[in-house]
């Protein structure tokens, strides 16, 4: 009796270790991004049932983890990643400098709105993200207008920038924002009590929560909140931040032609109209931007006001400007 | 000894040679590797570079951090666990069996998801408590700041005291009460008594509990990686995990961190050491196997003050803490107040059905469970067996391989499984579920080595004998003799392996991959990149797993203790 039990309960553990460990062995498009899941689920719903023979699986985490994750699996023969897709533009010209990208002109690529020059389809930009500020409703009772707001007692010990080694979209601020304001700018913030976060969510949820009451913020993952119910604003300074987010395709990827589908559906009208629904800016012009996201700025006017980016400049300092900004951070 | 029985002892004697083989493959090999990679750079011996990595700045902070937790723990739950163990079992405490009981459950819940609650209560601005305190009751500042030393200290201690509870309480129930009578009968007053017979006597199990205490809290990721990393407040596996993690998987990174892990190696053997010696001088015969009826101290006015204390302490460190994190995962973003209409179960249903990562950590999480809890077992008992009966040379050195990761931090024998199996010896598992694995069986082979050296120790020669003379084979004598025999041992050894590590943290998050994320690993990531709701509800759902598996334990235990 109990011998029975006890072989049944083994057996039924080696069955499904098994059935798990089989699945892993099953092909399947690797996707490593940055996007937060609130972004990336929608598409993968939308693009499976298009594409039912497609299994598809996102890796999302970090900019920075994600190209530490790539350089490993480099070291050890075999890129796992078929698609890569992040806001830390410099890492797509390093990885085409290296002959890693395969060149692919999207299908639709008439209908788009092209910020990155050079353009040989190596990547292609998918969304404009913005970067505003993101503050507290509860505790920042007037918003702030500009950058220079920030160094305002109202943000005093309480303002954050994710980590740009972490997250490309920080990186990339803080590589534009030195760029155009100085590094006094960060300075004056350091100043006022201005902390260094870990990711670009983090920041956020802690603003929605108030342990910051402000942060330099992600257009959609403040909107996801937002529209959630937390207590936060983002608004924009005249000068903005506008940081395409580019998706490539891995030149020895085993699933090229899937790959391929997927850069497609993301650039179509379906894929552009789910990601414009977490409320960031659209590289299709036929795309609208929904209503209830009253914050974000027209696509036009966004490249109007946005601050001009030399990205062989920020590519070639990466690790200088990281440094500066972590050593003004931690003084 | 002919032919005939010689052929029959193959089977044995083949296990024998698998097992030493499975030993060295899997623990010693790894273990080996980050010596040789900490002290051999280029095929030569260099200490210069060792002696490069201590000086840094973060290497000797995290060992002072690690120093200075540790040691804060140690001292608080030491006393904590102490005072509850003496009062459930030397005093008149009303309900003292539940308490106790109580008391042991912070032992199955994960530290890390302790942390993550009272980091939603205590966090400077928006922890919960702190926000009553300040919007409601109009305080200046938070009442307590958890993302600080004193913070991470209480937090460990709330989770890690039972391992001095457990000790103490045992050693006070098995003490000789008449010890005690005849110094009251020779006039002495209950001071005396408490500090020249009591405390003595249980001293040995104080001390050994709370150098428990100290090893884990030294090699633990989770509490201080959720509350220090605000702050600053690193320890070594922390700082073996952002190496890992932050700088590419470099080769100058990964010997970074083996150095770290020597550091982390060798001060665990001394804390192993100390705990040696203390059981070695505490082998008082006076403490007697037997069960007594110890004499209880009558709290008289205190009974009730006590029993409060107790139902608080549980209340605050068992039930807030597990009552927050399903509240959080259920808001619908973190911040808000828990009101009705902030509530939703729509993170559940998207934690569980919805989305792959966390529905795949928990698939992961219970097959890896699995996998390693029956390998273990069955390999254990082979290798206990030999341990324990047969009379084979060099056994005393299966013992050791066996018992080394018990004493290794998880973070290191994460460490030399990437050095071992990520390509450099012909076998690449890097990014894939095997290696996580392979860990774990290295991590939890000593545990199923105890169980089960534990059981066989009961089974007498002389049983075995009697088969083999009544012309069983040995494989027949083991199969009829003594695996019936041993099998609670094995069970058990199942559940001990089991349980800690569907809830495993430390060497998950160093080894996992993109469809690799262990529940535990999805936890931890979810909160670092701001996820708190999913990361809260994710935790939930494991707690309900881990309590589930708990009570099936039980119940299988004492079924086969009934039998």
């Amino acid at each position: 009796m109990r011998s029975t039990k006890l072989l049944s309960l083994c057996s039924t553990a080696i069955l499904l270790g098994g059935l798990s460990f089989g699945a892993f062995a099953q092909q399947k498009l690797y996707v490593y991004t940055s996007m937060k899941e609130s972004m990336v689920g929608g598409l993968k719903t939308a693009f499976m049932k298009k594409h039912p023979d497609i299994k598809i699986d996102f890796q999302s985490a970090g900019a920075g983890k994600l190209m530490a994750k790539i350089a490993a699996e480099r070291q050890s023969g075999k890129i796992l990643a078929d698609v890569l897709w992040t806001s830390e533009v410099p890492d797509f010209y390093q990885l085409k400098a290296n002959g890693l990208l395969l060149p692919y002109i999207p299908a639709e690529i008439k209908a788009l709105t092209n910020p990155l020059p050079d353009y040989d389809g190596s990547f292609t930009a998918v969304r404009l993200g913005t970067l505003g500020i993101a503050y507290n409703t509860r505790h920042v009772k007037e918003a702030p207008k500009t950058w220079d707001d920030l160094k305002k007692p109202a943000f005093k010990g309480a303002f954050g920038i994710a980590n740009p080694a972490l997250s490309g979209t920080a990186y990339m601020s803080v590589a534009v924002l030195s760029k155009t304001f100085g590094w006094e700018f960060f300075e004056a913030l350091r100043a006022n009590g201005a902390k260094m976060g870990k990711g670009s969510g983090q920041v956020v949820d802690d603003t929605a929560s108030g342990d910051l009451l402000g942060s330099l913020a992600v257009d959609y993952i403040t909107l996801d909140k937002v529209d959630k119910g937390a207590t936060l604003n983002l608004v924009y300074p005249p000068e903005m931040l506008v940081i395409p987010s580019p998706a490539a395709i891995f030149k020895d990827s085993p699933n090229i032609d899937a790959a391929k589908k997927f850069v497609d559906f993301i650039l179509s009208k379906e894929g552009q109209s789910i990601i414009v629904e977490d409320g960031t800016l659209p590289v299709r012009t036929d795309v609208k931007i929904p209503e209830r996201f009253k914050q974000l700025p027209s696509v036009e006017d966004a490249m109007k006001r946005a601050m001009k980016i030399d990205y062989q400049a920020i590519m070639a300092e990466k690790e200088g400007t990281i440094k500066k900004f972590t050593d003004i951070m931690q003084k | 000894m002919n032919t005939r029985t010689q052929s029959r002892f193959g089977t044995p004697e083949l296990l024998f040679m698998l097992s030493v083989g499975v030993l060295i493959v899997v623990v010693a090999f790894p273990m080996l590797l980050i010596f040789f990679n900490a002290f051999w750079v280029d095929g030569h011996f260099n200490v210069a570079d060792v002696v490069r990595v201590l000086q840094r700045k973060e290497t000797y902070e995290a060992l002072l951090n690690s120093l200075i937790l540790s040691g804060g723990v140690t001292v608080t739950g030491t006393i904590v666990g102490t005072f509850f163990a003496w009062l459930v079992t030397r005093t008149d405490l009303p309900f003292k069996k539940t308490m106790k009981l109580l008391f042991l459950v912070p032992f199955m819940l994960p530290a890390f998801i302790g942390a993550l609650a009272w980091k939603m209560l205590l966090s400077p601005r928006a922890g919960y408590i702190n926000r009553l305190f300040m919007d409601v009751l109009g305080f200046d500042g938070p009442l307590f700041d958890i993302y600080s030393y004193a913070g991470i200290i209480l937090v460990e201690t709330m989770y890690l005291f039972p391992f001095v509870f457990i000790q103490v309480s045992g050693a006070l129930e098995r003490m000789d009460p008449t010890l005690e009578e005849s110094a009251r009968i020779s006039g002495a007053d209950l001071f005396t008594i408490t500090r020249k017979i009591t405390i003595p006597l249980v001293l040995p199990s104080i001390l050994s509990g709370a150098l428990l205490i100290m090893l884990y809290s030294m090699a633990h990721f989770g509490t201080v990686a959720v509350l220090g990393v605000e702050t600053g407040i690193y320890n070594i596996p922390v700082l073996i995990y952002e190496k890992i993690h932050q700088s590419a998987g470099s080769f100058d990174s990964i010997r970074t961190a083996t150095v770290l892990a020597t550091v982390l190696v060798l001060t665990a053997a001394l804390i192993m050491w100390m705990q040696n010696r203390v059981l070695a001088k505490g082998k008082y015969q006076i403490i007697a196997g037997k069960s007594f009826r110890p004499t209880e101290l009558k709290l008289r006015g205190l009974r009730i003050p006590m029993l409060i204390l107790c139902i608080v302490y549980i209340g605050l460190t068992i039930v807030l803490p597990t009552v927050t994190i399903f509240l959080v995962g259920g808001l619908k973003t973190y911040g808000l107040s828990f009101t009705l209409e902030n509530l939703t179960w729509a993170n559940y249903n998207h934690i569980l059905f919805e989305w792959d990562l966390t529905r795949d950590s928990i698939w992961n999480s219970i097959s890896l469970g699995l996998a390693s809890a029956l390998i273990t077992m069955f390999a254990g008992v082979i290798i206990s067996y030999v341990i324990v009966k047969m009379k084979v040379r060099g056994k005393g050195f299966l013992e050791f391989l066996g018992m080394l990761p018990f004493s290794v931090p998880g973070s290191v024998i994460a460490l030399g499984v990437i050095l071992a199996w990520s390509g450099k010896f012909g076998i690449n598992i890097y990014n894939t579920v095997w290696i996580i694995l392979v860990a774990y069986i290295a991590r939890y082979m000593a545990f199923s080595l105890k169980a089960n050296s534990a059981a066989l120790e009961q089974v007498h020669d002389s049983l075995v004998e009697a088969a083999r003379a009544s012309g069983a084979s040995m494989a027949q004598a083991l199969r009829d003799v003594v695996v019936p025999l041993v099998r609670p041992g094995m069970v058990a050894a199942f559940f001990l392996i089991f349980l800690p590590a569907l809830r495993e943290l430390t060497v998950s998050v160093l080894l996992y991959g993109p469809t690799t994320r262990t529940i535990g690993v999805a936890i931890y990531t979810l909160n670092e990149d701001g996820e708190t709701v999913y990361s809260a509800a994710l935790a939930g759902i494991a707690l309900i797993i881990i309590v589930l598996g708990e009570v099936l334990i039980k119940r299988l235990v004492t079924q086969k203790n009934g039998a």
